[in-house]
């Protein structure tokens, strides 16, 4: 009880350095000392320390389950497993607040202690931008989602955690999209701080681009763990719904992405300033959008596990707030910022990059409105209409070929003015690119017209990445990158054409053939544990070749809180997954048995894990000047 | 002993999952397309396809029925959607509800050439 109340307080205190900063920044604008700049960085240090504190107080307090802390209570048991108290912290709605919070201030003192050498007063604006965020952050979890709530009498035991929670991906998938999250908030102060100062220069850009890609590359990486999560714990076997907490994730990255290619062309020619910012903008409120959109409650999603309306409400006036302020500055620091009237030639990689923020602004607005359109109409109209995957499929699929297209010959434009000649390598790429495309689609045995186009422009994407690696002077994160975008887009596209299903209902001991296999129902095993009790089934696969794989899916109920979960049984390969699946029905002896063919899988991981690694390769590369 | 207490866990959980519906066969490929495109109602963003909850199950039964009664897919969502609404199937479909759902994306599209083609093309007269 103690614990919790020195918890508070630190979180006040931190608060507290929070407007001292703030009031320090203010004073320092207008003077030129040194002095008041070491002290704002002494606070910077302490308000980080203070919420570091209160971050342990609590990860404490789940490790030795004190239920005098509410939070605790609420989502934890003493039975959990060590692992699961600590990813607990973050897996409710109070924790994870804090978690962002510490991000939040860790990052701004990153910031402050990395731009030593850019301009003293764009520093000190970024400092005060991203300090009423901070303070906004503070007051949110003070006042309406204070994690160190005390109760009493102290309960004996916790209601536990969320089981379909308890999962190694799902454990590690908050923080490290959390990073993606607020790494947009120093991006969205910057990008005021810069207008402010006037700094919107390629100076400023290539300093940004740092942050863009630390952003970046977590966000990817947030949403590949979010998806692997998905894939074999909600255990339908998909990994992508627009479901819209799903698509939350993806419209900040989509912006995200175009900012990045955005950036370079105001490094590299100086364009584009008034555009850069907007996305900056627009970026950090997606983030903020999303976050109130989740804690909010308003989203029917599968996603869902905590919300409170008092929040959202809290949320979208800060919301409201933030995209006021940024909207004044834009309008009263626009001419600060000319945007410089160079021409812009239609082949070169101006273009390109207009080009990709083009698209990706398209397919953002998709995302967007298909998440918030049936939230409006419902306000408005009071009906309730559904936007699922139809909608989804039919506005950005048919887009996507023209878009694979340009992002093909993209990269190999130069800046400035591309002089395109004619070369007998063309013909050779088109040549390539269609026998492989008809091969493929032999094997795929694929009548669909749409889908035959997208293969080829895939294919022509495919070979013309492989082919930038061996040129010279080029920019391998970049390759990287686009090479796995590629080859993500193919293994979705292959694995959706080619998976195949069956659903049974058998008794132990039957067996049913699907396409090549033929599964045997050998067994079934009972399994306690110390959170979960489980029915264990034991299934053989026979192929063609007669190999066998035995697999073994789970029901598990867990006892805090009682929850049924269906664990399925996955067996990876390099060419496809076999993903089994049981269920129980009513007064028979019969399993509902859920086998499923899907090739291609561990390519979509592997893919993405390839763009990750090119955003790596970006932010650790010193070597930056590239054609 | 253990095994004793797992029975009646189990025993409450199929009394609470489960569903009298128990062919060797039970669906087709036409009723799981169907099934994906409707929203289990009574779940957190789940399809039927997807959900084992009571609702979905007897939604399957349903649409079985329906499929052997005779009627098409789309007289099937037709006939469910007078019934529970909108809100059931995935595709929104054209109408004058959704008419700014489809075309705001499309505008956005349309206005993003317009505005790269204005920018390239008047960046000529600056030089």
């Amino acid at each position: 009880m103690i614990l919790s109340n020195i918890g508070f307080l630190s979180l006040l205190f931190g608060l507290i350095s929070s407007f001292i900063v703030f009031l320090c920044t203010v004073l320092n604008i207008k003077k030129n000392s040194l002095n008041l700049e070491k002290k704002i960085y002494k606070f910077l240090t302490l308000q980080f320390f203070f919420v570091i504190i209160g971050f342990f107080i609590l990860l404490y307090s789940f490790l030795i389950s004190d239920f005098s802390n509410e939070t605790v209570y609420n989502n934890s048991h003493s039975t959990k497993p060590v692992f699961y108290k600590v990813t607990g912290l973050w897996g409710n709605h109070e924790g994870s607040l804090l978690l962002w919070l510490l991000v939040l201030t860790s990052f701004m003192l990153f910031f402050f202690l990395s731009s030593k050498n850019e301009p003293k007063n764009f520093r000190l604006y970024t400092v005060i931008f991203h300090q009423i965020i901070v303070i906004g952050f503070f007051i949110f979890v003070l006042k309406t989602s204070n994690p160190f709530d005390i109760l009493f009498p102290i309960p004996s035991e916790g209601l536990g955690l969320n089981p379909i929670l308890q999962d190694p991906a799902l454990a590690i998938h908050p923080p490290i999209l959390y990073v993606g999250y607020v790494g947009t908030s120093i991006i969205f102060a910057s990008a005021l701080a810069a207008m402010v100062t006037g700094y919107v220069n390629n100076i400023w850009a290539k300093n940004l681009k740092k942050w863009v890609l630390i952003s970046w590359t977590f966000l990817t990486g947030g949403i590949l763990l979010g998806s692997i999560w998905a894939y074999y714990e909600l255990g339908w076997g998909g990994f992508w719904f627009w479901d819209p907490v799903e698509n939350i994730s993806l419209m900040p990255w989509l912006s995200l992405t175009a900012l990045l290619h955005c950036i370079s062309t105001l490094e590299k020619r100086d364009l584009l300033k008034n555009w850069s910012i907007i996305l900056s903008i627009v970026t950090f409120m997606l983030s903020v959008t999303g976050t109130f959109l989740v804690r909010s409650g308003i989203l029917n999603s599968v996603h869902t596990f905590a919300n409170d309306p008092s929040r959202g409400i809290y949320i979208l006036i800060f919301l409201f707030v933030i995209i006021f302020v940024s909207f004044i500055i834009f309008l009263i620091f626009e001419s600060k910022n000319l945007e410089n009237k160079k021409e812009i030639f239609f082949l070169s990689k101006e273009t390109s990059v207009l080009i990709n923020n083009w698209f990706m602004i398209y397919f953002l607005s998709v995302v967007l409105i298909g998440t918030v359109y049936p939230i409006f109409l419902d306000v408005i109209t009071s009906e309730k209409i559904s936007v699922g995957p139809p909608f989804y499929h039919k506005l950005l699929i048919p887009f996507l070929v023209p878009f694979f297209l340009f992002m093909s010959v993209g990269p190999s434009m130069s800046w400035i003015k591309t002089n395109l000649k004619f070369k007998i390598s063309y013909v050779y790429y088109f040549l390539f690119t269609l026998i492989l495309t008809i091969i493929t689609i032999y094997f795929l045995s694929q009548k669909d017209i749409l889908i035959k186009i997208l293969i080829f422009s895939l294919v022509f994407l495919t070979i013309k990445t492989i082919v930038n690696f061996l040129k010279k002077n080029t920019n391998h994160a970049q390759n990287l990158s686009h090479l796995g975008f590629a080859m993500l887009m193919l293994s979705i596209l292959f694995n959706a054409v080619t998976s195949t299903e069956t659903i049974k209902n058998i008794k132990v001991g039957e067996s049913f053939i699907s396409k090549n296999d033929k599964i045997t129902f050998e067994e079934i095993k009972t399994n306690e544990k110390k959170n979960y009790s489980s029915i264990i089934g034991t299934f053989e696969i026979k192929n063609v070749n007669d190999k066998i794989i035995k697999l073994y899916p789970e029901i598990r109920i867990y006892n805090q809180p009682v929850i049924a979960t269906s664990e399925a049984a996955i067996k990876t390969t390099l060419f496809k997954d076999r993903f089994i699946t049981i269920n129980l029905i009513k007064d028979e002896q019969l399993f509902n048995v859920r086998y499923q063919n899907k090739p291609f899988m561990i390519w979509i991981w592997i893919s993405t894990l390839i763009i990750i690694f090119g955003g790596a390769f970006a932010i650790f590369n010193k070597k930056k000047n590239y054609s | 002993m253990v095994k004793k207490r797992i029975l009646v866990f189990l025993f409450l959980f199929i009394n609470f999952i489960g569903n009298c519906y128990s062919e060797t066969e039970p669906y087709s490929k036409l009723e799981n397309n169907i099934a994906k495109n409707l929203r289990c109602l009574i779940c957190q963003g789940q399809s039927i396809y997807d959900s084992n909850s009571e609702f979905a199950l007897s939604m399957r039964v349903y649409i079985k029925d329906q499929i052997n009664s005779g009627y098409s897919e789309s007289q099937i969502y037709n006939m469910l959607v007078k019934k529970y609404g909108q809100w059931i199937v995935y595709d929104p479909g054209y109408s004058k509800k959704t008419f700014l759902l489809w075309f705001i994306p499309i505008l956005f599209f349309l206005l993003g050439g317009a505005i790269i083609y204005l920018r390239i093309y008047k960046s000529k007269k600056y030089e």
